[in-house]
């Protein structure tokens, strides 16, 4: 669960229960028709959606609406009524129990990571902070100096999935018995404005974040080395009930896009479209900090992914959309 | 062609256009390209589709002319030139809010449950004199308790007894100055209107920019600045209300001002200042949940880990919490009306 405020979510709900109830009819699988993309609330989200809802309008002849949401409310969402027929960007991690539910009872499917290899979690600190002080690259010497990084932790907010491997690992490592204080941030927005201000004065911030995101894009940091990973411990970690959490690293977080059940049938070459879509790590981080570097918008990052990577995207397509977007596969 | 280009060549602008910037920095609109994969650029716009000259429309067809993307950038870099100087006045004005909000907090969740319950029925017999009441508050919050809610409810307490006494401490003083002058009233209304129709959000992020996240006095700002109105305009309201006739027989006595405001006006206006400190309170409570998303401890935190992960029961049950805390501060503060409105009537 990353990012929610309470307007998305009811909004979200309001307009996925709107599309439910006027949808429901299967389609010829030659017509593309409508579809819906659920577009997640954060920049690297914004950035798919729109790139895919370009090439489906141009390249297929769909009619695409993107559907503003979130990892949960769209998983749901799908759950109740089969709507929107695709999630991109969906990190796994957040997405919990509630996806491996849906999949397994076969309502909706994986067809690729959006993702290559995936997103990075984990604890980090500014790259200045480790370039003064070498040790704080490590869970052991933050540890022993506290003051160093500011002597606070910054938490993830409440209901995200990162929240409760983080307590977890507050646990187990005992931070708090280092002097290091650790401060639970009410909403993403706090978390990040707090790294933007830190940077700002060149201040110390030790603290949970995660890309690719236009702050990680913006900013340097550092990741503090918790240790190995290690699947077993971190399987614990995910589990807010668990009695005595281990030390284990983040993994590469699997970030995903599927579609629906129904979608796949109905829809091959879309389907076939979305199989293909997947960006590198790095791509993704360069895109997002020309976005920041410009204050531009999602959709005009998308148009700069598609006026400049033709090379990358050319070969997502299938033959025919590739003749109707070969002015742009050409230029 | 963009829409005004000819009329900037008409008016011999076109060297100055030319001149200046390149084109927004060679960002494409989602539209041009669409335009540009169907093959229809060189058309220019019909006069159904015809762009309204905004800034935008403007910069296409003259790169001299700023996008509205410069003025928001042109408007947060002023703010941030400013802020050195706008945190080093006000974050030391406003750090005792911080310490305040703290110790509350500190006090009211470290002091043990068996201390803490009887304190708050004490200073509901106090103010209310109304052993249903009493009976009322300790039955709520063992209720609370009891569904271990109790550290959370005492949190959300802490912070609205905090915010509501600031609220009354400077909103009441506001309110009198406001009915004595009437270009004060004049100039103080706007703003109050503004406080309560501005979405909370957006004066958030200001203050986000100029606190650090960590300070309660960033939510406490917030619920501040929210909660005030309703008794700054009630008092100014009362006092404005009170019978001239009385005034007049005051004068004939010749009472000075300040004998007529504290004799006479403020005694008469109580009801009216006393139901804007009820509202008061009850607008404080109403920013928990969103000031939970700028870190405020209490019920609005489960309220909102409820909307995250869709437990839709963690958010009711919080919810319901807040509803609880919600009719015991109004009952309380409305008995507690009552008894000053009838002690003046008995005299």
């Amino acid at each position: 669960m990353r990012k929610t405020t309470l307007l998305a979510v009811a909004g979200a709900t309001a307009i996925v229960t709107g599309f439910a109830a006027q949808t429901g009819t299967a389609r010829a699988a030659e017509q593309c028709g409508d579809i819906s993309i659920a577009q997640m609330n954060w920049a690297a989200a914004e950035v798919t959606t729109n790139i895919a809802k370009f090439m489906l309008d141009q390249g297929y002849g769909c009619n695409t609406s993107l559907v503003k949401s979130d990892t949960i409310p769209a998983i749901t969402s799908i759950a109740e009524n089969g709507r929107p027929d695709v999630v991109t960007n969906l990190w796994l991690n957040s997405a919990g129990d509630a996806y491996k539910k849906l999949e397994s009872e076969g309502k909706i499917k994986r067809v690729a990571k959006t993702l290559q290899p995936g997103g990075v979690e984990g604890w980090w600190i500014p790259t200045y902070l480790a370039k003064e002080h070498p040790e704080l690259k490590t869970i052991e010497g933050v540890m022993a100096h506290p003051d160093w990084v500011g002597g606070t932790f910054n938490n993830c907010p409440d209901g995200w999935g990162c929240r409760v491997v983080s307590d977890n690992l507050i646990k187990a490592l005992d931070l708090k018995s280092s002097g290091i204080e650790v401060f639970n941030h009410g909403s993403g927005q706090t978390l990040a404005s707090s790294i933007g201000s830190a940077f700002a004065d060149k201040k110390p911030w030790f603290g949970y974040y995660w890309g690719p995101t236009v702050v990680m894009g913006n900013y340097d940091m550092t990741r503090v080395k918790l240790g190995d990973y290690d699947k077993a411990k971190f399987d614990k970690l995910q589990n807010k009930d668990t009695k005595d959490p281990q030390v284990s690293d983040f993994p590469a977080a699997p970030v995903l896009t599927s579609v629906t059940s129904d979608f796949a049938k109905t829809h091959p070459a879309e389907t076939e479209f979305f199989s293909k879509m997947s960006f590198k790590t790095d791509t993704m981080s360069k895109l997002l900090a020309w976005q920041d570097e410009n204050k531009a918008s999602g959709e005009e990052t998308a148009v700069y992914f598609i006026k400049n990577y033709q090379n990358t995207w050319k070969n997502w397509l299938n033959a025919d959309a590739q003749k109707k977007l070969s002015k742009l596969i050409g230029g | 062609m963009a829409a005004y280009e000819n009329f900037f060549n008409a008016v011999g602008l076109k060297d100055w256009c030319s001149a200046g910037g390149d084109g927004g920095g060679g960002m494409t609109s989602m539209a041009d390209l669409i335009a540009q994969t169907d093959g229809t650029t060189t058309q220019g716009p019909s006069l159904w589709n015809w762009p309204f000259p905004s800034l935008d429309a403007l910069n296409k067809a003259c790169a001299a002319i700023p996008p509205s993307r410069d003025v928001t950038q042109g408007l947060e870099d002023g703010f941030l030139a400013i802020r050195g100087g706008l945190r080093a006045v006000v974050d030391p004005l406003t750090q005792p809010l911080s310490w305040a909000l703290r110790d509350m907090l500190w006090i009211m969740t470290n002091t043990p449950w068996w201390l803490m319950v009887p304190i708050l029925m004490l200073i509901t017999w106090l103010v209310t004199r109304s052993w249903r009441l009493v009976v009322f508050v300790l039955v709520s919050i063992a209720f609370l308790a009891f569904i271990n809610h109790y550290d959370a409810a005492m949190q959300t307490l802490a912070i609205i007894f905090v915010c509501a006494f600031i609220c009354v401490l400077f909103g009441v003083p506001i309110g009198i100055a406001m009915s004595r002058s009437d270009r004060l009233q004049r100039t103080v209304i706007p703003i109050l209107d503004m406080l309560q129709t501005l979405p909370p959000f957006v004066y958030l992020i200001p203050l986000i920019f100029l606190f650090s996240v960590t300070e309660p006095k960033l939510y406490g700002i917030a619920i501040i600045l929210y909660a005030i109105v309703p008794v700054v305009r009630l008092t100014d309201l009362g006092i404005r209300l009170v019978d001239p006739d009385v005034i007049e027989a005051a004068d004939a006595f010749g009472m000075t001002k300040r004998q007529k405001l504290f004799g006479v006006q403020i005694p008469l206006a109580l009801p009216n200042i006393m139901a804007g400190v009820n509202q008061t309170i009850m607008m404080s409570l109403a920013m928990v949940v969103i000031a939970s998303l700028v870190s405020a401890p209490g019920l609005g935190v489960l309220v909102l880990r409820g909307i995250r992960s869709l437990e839709l029961g963690v958010g009711l049950v919080a919810g319901f919490g807040i509803v609880i805390i919600a009719i015991l501060l109004d009952r309380v503060t409305k008995a507690s009306l009552a008894r000053i409105d009838t002690s003046k009537s008995g005299k």
